[in-house]
């Protein structure tokens, strides 16, 4: 079983949270947007934790790549 | 080696501005990169600083990049029965307008001679023989590489560019708070910071209020980053529960970030090439969640130390490791105790932040946060007679 994250870009206020813990560079900040690698994630959620607006879920499912 | 610059700078915030002043007037040819369009945006912070560093870096600040000066602190207990309000020298500082304030500290930087580059944003490191020796950015949407002997990775929270020159940054939950902020209007505020402790409002944090004018101010809560669910369901709930203060508050901003309040980075901080500077660093206090000033501060080694080191040609990391050789000497001391002394609050429950706010006055306070504990000892000691409890989690500070 793998998991998705999946960011809620009407929720992100791009603070770098999310990019900060991440351990593999999966996401990073475009100008005014959130990147998210799904080719990178390992799933550790921690971006899911660390994210102070909840818009990062951890879905469980198959990865869309 | 065919070098376009003798000192590149990544990220144009606090500490990637003076880096670059410092390095510019020590007579370098400088580039400094942003991503952003307008630096300092968007704003991910409290806003508030101790005035005493803008003399001491000899900032040139516009009128409207200071919101609102303040002169003390005001702490309140979580069950609001004891505030304590600490009016010191050591207090006064001010709330800044981070979109004013960041640009003001480019100005200074570009006026020093350094090349800003601006919404250009660096996506790669240039490594050659196990050594950074540039970065690749996207000018114009083009991307172009850029050579220097040493390269400052002064990106925040994200820290991108010393990661992928091979330093670990990666910021840990445990050592990391979030937070979310609203600056609101209708607050009324007087020249004071408030800051609410409460295990059950904002775990391994605090609720604070920052004024920013006469009725605008920055309402903003960090938690630990082991606790859920996040900030923004604890500041909201904060908000909500305290119509007295609040009631009449609109938001008309909102603004959230990392705060990684671990051990600084000093020697970790440097590599072949390279130095990191900043919160990038993780170069943030332990307590309070500061950044900006220890930002500039770390900044302006970072630019002097590879300036010198650009000059005499010797951009390994055993020469730029002065740099943490300065910063251990200068910082780290300081920020170590802090961090032990984060290590102990967090540990406290609302009641045992309860009785020490009933026993201790500002003064007590103020040595407590500054790491002076035998100074407030024989108080300590009186209110762990009444909670045993507390025994075992103060010893570390002894």
């Amino acid at each position: 079983m793998s998991a998705v994250i999946e960011i809620d870009r009407r929720l992100c206020i791009y603070c770098n949270s999310c990019t900060g813990v991440c351990p593999v560079l999966a996401n990073t900040l475009r100008e005014v947007v959130v990147q998210h690698d799904p080719q990178k994630c390992i799933d550790c959620g921690a971006c899911v934790k660390a994210c102070p607006m909840g818009a990062i879920k951890l879905r469980k499912g198959k990865k869309s790549v | 080696m065919n070098a376009d610059y003798d000192v590149i700078v990544v990220g144009c915030g606090p500490a990637g501005a003076l880096a670059a002043r410092a390095a510019a007037r020590a007579g370098c040819k400088v580039a400094a990169f942003d991503k952003r369009k307008e630096l300092g945006s968007p704003v991910r912070c409290g806003e508030g600083m101790g005035s005493h560093w803008i003399k001491e870096f000899g900032v040139k600040l516009s009128p409207n990049a200071v919101s609102a000066n303040i002169n003390g602190s005001v702490l309140v207990s979580p069950d609001w029965k004891n505030k304590v309000t600490i009016r010191t020298p050591e207090t006064k500082g001010v709330v800044i307008d981070r979109k004013v304030f960041d640009k003001d500290l480019a100005i200074d930087a570009g006026r020093a001679g350094a090349d800003i580059f601006i919404h250009s944003e660096v996506f790669d490191v240039i490594k050659e023989g196990g050594k950074v020796s540039g970065v690749k950015a996207y000018i114009d949407g083009k991307p172009q590489e850029f050579r220097a002997p040493v390269t400052i990775a002064a990106d925040g929270g994200e820290s991108t560019i010393a990661r992928l020159a091979g330093i670990n940054t990666t910021a840990t939950l445990y050592d990391s708070d979030f937070g979310v902020e609203y600056e609101m209007v209708n607050v009324d505020c007087e020249d004071l910071i408030e800051i609410y402790f409460s295990v059950a409002d904002a775990p391994r944090g605090y609720v604070w209020i920052f004024p920013k004018g006469k009725d605008v101010a920055n309402v903003g809560v960090g938690i630990g980053g082991l606790h859920a669910p996040n900030a923004r369901f604890y500041l909201d709930k904060w908000i909500r529960a305290h119509p007295e203060r609040l009631g009449k508050a609109k938001p008309v901003a909102i603004k959230g970030g990392i705060i990684t309040v671990g051990a600084p980075m000093t020697d970790s901080a440097v590599g072949e090439g390279i130095i990191v500077a900043g919160t990038a660093a993780h170069q943030v206090d332990p307590i309070h969640g500061g950044g900006i000033s220890l930002a500039m501060e770390a900044g302006k080694i970072a630019g002097e130390v590879a300036a010198k080191n650009a000059m005499a040609g010797t951009c390994d990391r055993r020469h730029l490791l002065e740099y943490g050789a300065i910063y251990k000497k200068l910082r780290e001391p300081k920020l170590l105790k802090r961090l032990l002394l984060r290590k102990v609050l967090e540990k406290l429950n609302d009641d045992d932040m309860n009785a020490i706010f009933a026993h201790l006055n500002g003064k007590d306070i103020e040595h407590l946060l500054n790491g002076r504990f035998p100074s407030v000892a024989a108080k300590m000691m009186k209110i762990m007679v009444s909670r045993p409890g507390l025994v075992k989690t103060l010893a570390a500070l002894a």
